[in-house]
C-alpha cells in the first residue's frame, strides 16, 4: 500500500467517523422523541394543535434539508446571538427538524391504524388518555414503525454529510481536507491528487454502514406483513 | 441588528433577476434529470420485473450502490474524483447527471414494483390477443403498472428537485447557490433564506397538489 494511505485513513476514521456518528445519533434520538410525541398529538381531534403540527410537518418535509441546515446555521444567529451553533450541532438540529417531521407523519398513520376496539378496551379497563396511549396504543404502533425507523436511520446517516457544506468535520469533509492536503508539496502533502481513491473510500464506508441497515429494514418489513 | 434591518421587499426588488436565473437553472437541471430518470426507471424497472438476465443483476447493483451512499458523496465523485480519471464534467452536467442517476435508481425500484403489481392474467390476455412481448409491455404492463407506480415515482421527482440544492458544493448557480452567494455579499441572510423557503415550499407543495389531482384522474378504475 502506498505510504500516503495510512495517515489519510487514520484521519478519516478518527476525526471524520466520530463526527458522522455523533450527528446521526443526536438526529435519530431527537427525531424519534419529538416525532412520536407530535405524531400522537396529531391524532387528537383538536384543531389548533393539529393545524400547527401539520404545518411543522409540511414545512420541514417540504424544504430541501440543505435549506434547513442554512436556516439553522446562518439564519438563527442573525435572529439571536444565543442561537449560534457549531456546524455539527447545526446539522444535527436541522436533521432533527426534518426527521421528526417524517416520524410524526409515520406515527400518526401507525396510531390511527390501531383499531378503535383497542382504545375502547383500554378505556373500559380504566386507563385515561395518557395511560391508554402509553400502555396499549403506542407499544403496538411502535412495532409497526420499526421498518420506517430503520429507513430513517439510513437516511439520517447519509444526510449527515450535509454538515460538510457548512464545514463540519464528518466523513466527507475529512476526506475532502485530506484530498486537499495531499495536493500540497512536502512536508504537508506529497503533491499528488488522490481524490478518486479517497472519495471512493468514503463512499465504500457509507455503503458498509448503510447496506446492512437497508437489508434489515427489508427483512423487518416482510416479517410485519406476515 | 439584522432583524431590525429586515427588508424582504428591498432584497427581492434588488436581486430578482439573479434569483429568477437561479430558479430557472434549478428547473432546467430538474427537468432534464426527471426525463432521464423516467427513461432509466421504465427500462431498468422492466428489466427487473421481467428478470432479464445480466441487465437485471447489473440494475440491482446500481440501485444498491446509489441507495446506500449519500448523494453528496456521489456528487463529489463526479465533480472532484472523475477528473483524476481524465473525465472532466462541467458543473451543469454534474448537476443534472448526478440527480438523474440518483433518481433513476429510485425510479427503477418504483417502476419494478408497479410492473410486478400488474396481474399476470392481463399479460396473458395480451399474448392471447396476438401481442408480442414488447407489444404486451407497451400496451398493457406499462400503462397499468406505470399508473400504479405514479405516486412513488412522483415523490422521487420531488426529491430530485430538492436535491438540486446540493449543487452549491460544485458552484452550479441554481436557486440555493444564487441566494446564498448574494447573502454572503450583502449580509441579507434572513431575506435570502426567506426567499429560499418560500420558493421551495411553493414548488414542492404545488407539485404535490398537482400530483394528487393527477393521481385521482389517472388512478385505475378499481382503486377509485
Amino acid at each position: 500500500m502506498p505510504e500516503w494511505v495510512e495517515p489519510v485513513a487514520r484521519y478519516i476514521l478518527t476525526e471524520g467517523l466520530p463526527g458522522t456518528l455523533r450527528v446521526s445519533a443526536i438526529a435519530v434520538v431527537g427525531s424519534a422523541l419529538i416525532g412520536v410525541v407530535f405524531g400522537t398529538l396529531m391524532t387528537i381531534k383538536f384543531l389548533p394543535t393539529q393545524a400547527l403540527i401539520r404545518l411543522y410537518v409540511e414545512v420541514f418535509r417540504g424544504l430541501p434539508i440543505l435549506v434547513t441546515v442554512f436556516i439553522v446555521y446562518l439564519g438563527l444567529p442573525s435572529v439571536s446571538r444565543s442561537l449560534e451553533f457549531g456546524p455539527l450541532t447545526a446539522a444535527a438540529i436541522a436533521l432533527v427538524l426534518w426527521g421528526s417531521a417524517q416520524v410524526a407523519e409515520a406515527t400518526r398513520g401507525a396510531v390511527q391504524s390501531i383499531p378503535t376496539e383497542q382504545h375502547e378496551a383500554a378505556s373500559a379497563l380504566g386507563f385515561g388518555w395518557l395511560g391508554r396511549h402509553r400502555a396499549v396504543i403506542l407499544p403496538q404502533a411502535l412495532r409497526r414503525l420499526l421498518p420506517p425507523f430503520v429507513g430513517l436511520l439510513v437516511n439520517i446517516i447519509q444526510n449527515s454529510t450535509l454538515a460538510q457544506t457548512i464545514g463540519g468535520v464528518e466523513l466527507l469533509q475529512a476526506g475532502k481536507s485530506q484530498t486537499e492536503r495531499l495536493t500540497f508539496f512536502p512536508p504537508a502533502g506529497i503533491g499528488e491528487i488522490h481524490a478518486f481513491e479517497i472519495f471512493g473510500g468514503v463512499m465504500i464506508l457509507f455503503f458498509l454502514i448503510s447496506f446492512p441497515l437497508t437489508r434489515l429494514a427489508a427483512v423487518l418489513e416482510k416479517r410485519l406483513i406476515v | 441588528m439584522p432583524l431590525a434591518t429586515y427588508d424582504l421587499w428591498a432584497f427581492v426588488s434588488e436581486n430578482w433577476r439573479e434569483l429568477l436565473d437561479g430558479l430557472l437553472n434549478t428547473l432546467k437541471a430538474s427537468a432534464i434529470a426527471i426525463v432521464g430518470a423516467s427513461l432509466i426507471g421504465v427500462v431498468l424497472g422492466a428489466a427487473r420485473a421481467h428478470r432479464i438476465p445480466v441487465v437485471s443483476q447489473i440494475t440491482a447493483v446500481y440501485v444498491e450502490i446509489i441507495r446506500n451512499t449519500p448523494i453528496l458523496v456521489q456528487i463529489f465523485m463526479y465533480f472532484f474524483a472523475l477528473p483524476q480519471a481524465g473525465i472532466r464534467l462541467d458543473s451543469f452536467t454534474v448537476a443534472w447527471l448526478s440527480v438523474m442517476i440518483w433518481g433513476g435508481a429510485f425510479n427503477s425500484e418504483n417502476f419494478r414494483a408497479g410492473f410486478e403489481a400488474v396481474p399476470n392474467r392481463y399479460r396473458e390476455a395480451g399474448y392471447a390477443l396476438g401481442f408480442g412481448s414488447l407489444g404486451t409491455f407497451l400496451n398493457i404492463t406499462l400503462p397499468i403498472g406505470g399508473r400504479i407506480s405514479l405516486p412513488s415515482s412522483i415523490n422521487t421527482y420531488i426529491s430530485v428537485v430538492k436535491n438540486t440544492s446540493l449543487m452549491i458544493v460544485i458552484g452550479y448557480e441554481e436557486l440555493t447557490t444564487t441566494a446564498i452567494n448574494i447573502s454572503n455579499l450583502s449580509l441579507e441572510t434572513l431575506e435570502a433564506l426567506t426567499v429560499l423557503a418560500v420558493v421551495y415550499l411553493t414548488l414542492v407543495w404545488g407539485l404535490s397538489a398537482a400530483i394528487r389531482l393527477l393521481e385521482s384522474r389517472l388512478a385505475l378504475p378499481e382503486t377509485r
